[in-house]
């Protein structure tokens, strides 16, 4: 078998996966080292990956896979991801229950994902997808108790997004007679606007699940907060950006040329503007850290639609860019509020309090990702929103760049909640035998990752420069020189000057705060519960004194008129009348035998009177 | 036509009671008359007024004459199907009887839903 | 060899019928005869199969009972599609055997082990036969071996539900016996064959009138909508391993019955229409009612009926693409439902609720890894087997136009989704209860068979592929199929 085909490559991702379950009955050293090293060559071999397609046929359809430019660079998010994603797992999942059906689905789920973006046709695309899908319903259930309800609604709502893309795809195989996308495209321009809206307005919500695009988004809170902390992370950071993915592709490949493409990408748009702005003030009002950070990832998602949709180049690359920081940085955040979890056993925010110096690298892993989060350079965050905003701008969306202001900046409360609650504050009793987690498998991947926010906000050609390729795949007109699209580069006129600006920024930025980093930990004075003045009453040792719980009260009076209104509640309440309606029909099996010989003969004085009306 | 009538009324007699009795036996007997009726039916498809036992027992008969054989050989078999119906209905009858004490259909419903 | 001992498709029902009836002579011998004899008939019953089924793919075997030839002499159609069904049935009945051979203790063994074998041969020789009088024989055979199945426990509610059975099985009797009386009184004849030629004999009113009494009486047996009450009781109340046959054979060969007599002699665009309408009404109300469903083996029940609707839904097309699809979907659902069945009744017993299986991942982990295969097989999940199965019903909707089918069946299959993966989530909850016993290996041997069929299918979908085309184009021929029966 070539070993740069994409056989090779997909036959190592799968059987990786099984072998790791096997070696598992072996020894737990021996699956470890089968599951580094299965993600790490295909990540490797994302290299070397050839050109040529891969055509075979199966159950009467023709499966093709090859590359593009534009799927390589999701894969290569993916494979980013899933190596932290898996080394932080060695540690964390070792007293957890089942590790052979972690480890089968985790690489299951990878390999799924690799499939997916290596699927030049829609239906190897949905096979591929189905299997992310169950695999990751099977590990967002592995701790059991609320994690099965929330697996399950996490599958329901993927499946009325797969099935929506089925019905499409099944109409479309109808039309054209081909299922690779090239040739669907070729035959969707002829088919009539309205069979077009309907089609694409399918692929696009279906796709749109699974990015947790409101109003479709009900199952990230539960499913995120519920899952293993080291999957979350690729589940938010990877695994929904195959919605985005999959919404590129329909908008720019099938789409484009339709009437309609562009009132449904401006809706689009807005659908993205409300997402960021609703999921951020909801993220705001979150006690529970993975809660929170869900929330947050529907945020972050909202932006990447927005500037998805638009479709202006610049736009483009600002998606692009956010889907591959959004990846990093959310996977720091949710391995380090997984590593706290590890060692407290806890992730609420009212609970939680002074871990600063108990684990101060998970600490420095969340400063790093909130940063990069709320857009301030240097590090990578900053580009790819800057990018939006002026993307936006250009195209005259100027009240969306007030949602998009206005959600960036209250996102800045609730990336402060979390930092506070957790590492500020207090130091509490119970958390004194806290320990910093192990270096090599928990501490290294946060660190890492925290290395690619900083590296990328320095150097963000690194990333730009595959995305253009990505872009130009997609059709769209990049410049080789493609600096000169943004404020942001042409100002100094050339890439040198950028990375001096950038890093002149950076580095006295990080200086400063190392200096006083240091500085302060040299000084911090430890306050005892007599420092503090409380009318003459001396507090006992466990009372607390920071004000972590109700931490925006205020602002959730403020935001309530918003809030209260939920659009989960309204897709729960359709789950629970299709329940209901099931509950009523069953009722027709009265349990008595005469009825049911009554709608045996009723049912046939039916067909036959009927049959004597129609003659 | 009067046989056609007569074993349509049987089996209306039958289903009758299969649809309004309440007592399990009366509904087995109900099942029985519909089959009866089916026979009936199908007798009197092969009938010919006149006609004789289908054997060739003196020269100079011919099919005309004779009631066509087919269907009582389906009666044969059909009645043999129907008594172990009936059978095994009124066995599971006795069970049903044994274990609830009564024989109103009405009560037996604990299987719903 | 052959020419001593001929192989006739005869054998497929001879075989069982006379191990039947010798049953209760062997155990005389020796109480392991019993376990034993089923066992040796289904294999040479398979071994008849793999001789005779690539055969009738090349052309159909036609033998004539007794050397009278049609109409006159009743004769068995071995085509692509009976043979594809009788071999089904064969591989079903030896997988039940080989798990009941461990997971079955109750006595009578003996007889339950006649029924069985009269269950299957009856629910073969439906198939086979072609001869619409013989074919009501059959249907007895297999209805009568049923309802003594269903209460074959003696348990409470086991009765209760046989005579439901009964009840409602009679009325299909008694409406099938009726519509070939009519038909014999217009046409003179039974066979199948020689009826097709001659239904321009029987005046459109009363054509109408038969094919709702065919329709009707088959449609018991097949589960269709408001026919169907008697099936949820029945599958639960039944031991599992006979849940799994009817879900597997019975409802399949009245299903098989239904199709080959409305093709042959219902050819109307309305009659048709009208099956695929009732299908998919089906599965709309089977799966909503399988929500709510504690005890496990009714929910499976209604699935059951929910996946014959889907093939139902998809054999109504009669276009050679959905009876392909409905093929597909009832061999899938033989496969996976009798492994659902049985997985689950191995797992939890023969009165198994939802909460039943809290906790079983732990304990259980390979019956729970085969029960998640099984969930997702029948929500159609790829790669497994459902689908392919699903997606050929879709692509036979799409090509005749019919995208609100389409969408219909989509969203049922997300109701049903709802409670596979509910039971699924179960699984893997960390409490529970405890579990005792190791399953034995005879059960574990006859799940894994059905579990390699489900990825064999799910990976080769292919594999099956010429099986089943030649199944819908020996259906949809109708020509082939007199000619081929009357030829001499």
């Amino acid at each position: 078998m070539d070993i740069t085909g994409i056989p090779f490559f997909l036959a190592v991702s799968f059987g990786g996966a099984f072998l790791a379950y096997l070696m598992n009955f072996a020894h737990r050293f021996l699956r470890n080292a089968v599951v580094l090293l299965t993600v790490s060559a295909s990540a490797a071999l994302l290299f070397w990956l050839g050109d040529e397609t891969f055509s075979m046929e199966m159950g009467g359809f023709v499966l093709t896979l090859g590359k593009t430019p534009y799927s390589l660079f999701f894969a290569g998010i993916v494979a980013l991801l899933a190596v932290p994603t898996v080394l932080f797992s060695f540690t964390y999942m070792a007293k957890e229950e089942r590790p052979a059906m972690y480890y089968l689905n985790l690489l299951i789920t990878i390999a799924a994902m690799y499939g997916i973006l290596f699927s030049l046709d829609l239906l190897s695309l949905f096979i591929f997808w189905e299997i992310m899908t169950w695999s990751s319903f099977l590990l967002t259930i592995h701790k059991g108790g609320n994690a099965t309800k929330a697996g399950v609604k996490y599958f329901l709502y993927s499946a009325a997004g797969a099935y929506a893309i089925l019905f499409s795809v099944v109409i479309l195989y109808n039309m054209s007679g081909s299922l690779l996308i090239e040739d669907v495209a070729r035959s969707f321009v002829l088919q009539n606007p309205l069979m077009q809206l309907m089609l694409a307005g399918t692929l696009l919500f279906g796709f749109s699940v699974k990015a947790g695009l409101m109003p479709m988004h009900g199952w990230a809170p539960d499913a995120y907060a519920e899952s293993p902390a080291p999957f979350t992370a690729l589940f938010s950071g990877a695994l929904s950006k195959m919605g985005i993915f999959g919404m590129g592709m329909v908008l720019y490949q099938i789409f484009l040329q339709s009437p309609f493409s562009l009132p449904v990408r401006e809706l689009l748009a807005w659908a993205g503007g409300i997402t960021s702005a609703l999921a951020t003030l909801r993220a705001i009002q979150q006690t529970d850290a993975k809660r929170l950070l869900a929330y947050s990832s529907v945020a972050q998602l909202g932006y990447i639609v927005m500037g998805l949709a638009l479709g202006t180049p610049l736009s483009m690359m600002a998606a692009l860019f956010i889907t591959l920081l959004h990846g990093v940085f959310k996977a720091m955040l949710f391995f380090a509020v997984g590593a706290v979890y590890f060692r407290t056993g806890l992730t609420d925010l009212n609970e939680l309090r002074g871990l600063i110096r108990r684990m101060p690298v998970s600490f420095l892993t969340v400063l790093m990702a909130i940063i990069s989060l709320a857009n301030i350079p240097p590090l990578g965050g900053f580009v790819g929103k800057w990018l939006l905003y002026e993307s936006l701008i250009q195209s005259d969306h100027y009240f969306l760049v007030i949602v998009a202001f206005f959600s960036s900046t209250a996102s800045f409360l609730y990336v402060y909640r979390l930092i506070f609650s957790i590492f500020l504050g207090q130091e509490e009793k119970e958390f004194e035998h806290v320990k910093e987690v192990p270096f090599l498998t928990m501490q290294l991947p946060m660190l890492a990752l925290a290395a690619v926010t900083f590296i990328t906000g320095i150097f963000p050609g690194i990333v730009l420069a595959p995305i253009s390729s990505a872009l130009t795949y997609l059709g769209f007109p990049i410049q080789h020189d493609m600096w000169s699209m943004s404020m942001l580069f042409n100002e100094w006129g050339n890439r040198m000057n950028l990375l001096a600006m950038i890093s002149v920024i950076g580095t006295v930025f990080l200086t400063g705060f190392t200096i006083l980093y240091f500085y302060r930990m040299r000084r911090t004075r430890y306050v005892t519960t007599k420092d503090i003045h409380t009318s003459g009453e001396v507090p006992t040792e466990n009372e607390n004194l920071t004000y972590a719980i109700n931490f925006y009260q205020p602002f959730e009076r403020a935001a309530h008129p918003v809030l209260s209104k939920s659009i989960r509640a309204w897709i729960d309440w359709i789950g629970r009348s299709v329940s209901e309606l099931g509950d009523f029909l069953r009722h027709i099996y009265t349990g008595d035998g005469q009825t049911y010989a009554w709608y045996v003969v009723l049912f046939l004085t039916f067909m036959l009177a009927a049959g004597s009306w129609i003659l | 036509m009067i046989y056609y009538i007569a074993s349509i009324a049987v089996m209306l007699i039958g289903l009758y009671a299969v649809l309004v009795k309440k007592n399990l036996i009366k509904i087995v007997i109900g099942l029985s008359l519909m089959d009866a009726g089916t026979h009936l039916l199908l007798v009197a498809i092969g009938f010919i007024k006149g006609g004789t036992a289908p054997i060739f027992s003196e020269p100079g008969l011919t099919a005309d004459a004779m009631v066509d054989p087919v269907p009582q050989a389906l009666v044969l078999t059909a009645i043999v199907i129907g008594l172990a119906v009936t059978a095994v209905a009124l066995a599971l009858v006795i069970r049903i009887y044994a274990q609830h004490k009564t024989l109103d259909i009405r009560k037996i419903s604990s299987l719903k839903w | 060899m052959p020419e001593l001992f001929p192989l006739s498709p005869v054998h497929y029902v001879a075989a069982p019928l006379l191990a039947a009836f010798l049953l209760p002579l062997v155990a005389k011998l020796s109480r392991s005869f019993i376990k034993i004899l089923p066992g040796l008939t289904f294999l040479y019953v398979l071994y008849v199969s793999a001789v005779l089924y690539p055969q009738a793919l090349q052309a159909p075997i036609i033998e004539q009972i007794a050397g009278w030839a049609p109409p006159l002499g009743i004769n068995l159609y071995y085509g692509p599609m009976a043979g594809l069904f009788a071999s089904l049935f064969s591989a079903l009945g030896f997988i039940v055997w080989l798990y009941s051979l461990t997971q079955m203790k109750q006595e009578p063994l003996d007889r339950f082990y006649i029924l069985l074998m009269m269950l299957v041969a009856g629910a073969t020789g439906m198939v086979l036969t072609g001869d619409i009088f013989n074919l009501f024989v059959f249907m007895e055979i297999t209805a009568i071996s049923a309802y003594s199945l269903t209460a074959f426990l003696r348990e409470d509610d086991k009765a209760e539900a046989g005579f439901k059975y009964i009840l409602i099985g009679s009325l299909a009797s008694a409406f099938v016996l009726l519509g070939i009386a009519i038909l014999y009184s217009y046409t003179g004849t039974l066979n199948l064959a020689d009826l097709a030629l001659n239904m321009d004999k029987v005046p459109l009113s009363v054509r109408v009138i038969v094919f709702g009494l065919f329709l009707v009486g088959f449609g018991i047996e097949a589960e269709i909508f408001p026919l169907n009450g008697w099936a949820p009781d029945a599958y639960s109340a039944a031991p599992a391993p006979v849940s799994a046959l009817f879900a597997g054979i019975t409802v399949k060969a009245a299903l098989y019955a239904l199709a080959r007599v409305t093709i042959l002699l219902f050819p109307f665009a309305g009659s048709m229409a009208l099956i695929s309408i009732l299908g998919l009404v089906t599965l709309v109300i089977s799966e909503l009612a399988a929500l709510h469903q504690k005890n496990l083996f009714r929910m499976l029940a209604y699935s059951s009926m929910g996946q014959v609707g889907l093939a139902i839904a998809a054999l109504g097309l009669f276009t050679a693409e959905g009876v392909y699809a409905a093929l597909f979907a009832m061999i899938n659902h033989a496969i996976v439902k009798g492994m659902l069945f049985l997985t689950v009744f191995a797992m939890a017993g023969g009165s198994a609720t939802l909460d039943g299986l809290n906790g079983m991942g732990r304990k259980k982990p390979i019956l729970s890894l085969l029960f998640t295969l099984g969930a997702f097989a029948i929500i159609g999940l790829p790669p497994f087997s459902g689908f392919w199965s699903k997606l050929s019903v879709l692509t036979a909707m799409g090509q005749t136009g019919n995208y609100a089918m389409i969408a219909i069946v989509l969203a049922t299959t997300i109701v049903e989704a709802a409670y596979f993966l509910r039971a699924t989530g179960r699984l893997y909850l960390s409490e529970g209860n405890p579990a005792e016993g190791k399953t034995p290996l005879s059960a574990i041997a006859a799940l894994a068979v059905l579990a390699a069929g489900i990825l064999w299918i799910g990976f080769f979908p292919g594999s099956i592929d010429e099986t089943l085309t030649a199944g819908a184009q020996d259906l949809l021929d109708t020509a082939k199929y007199t000619e081929g029966v009357l030829k001499d």
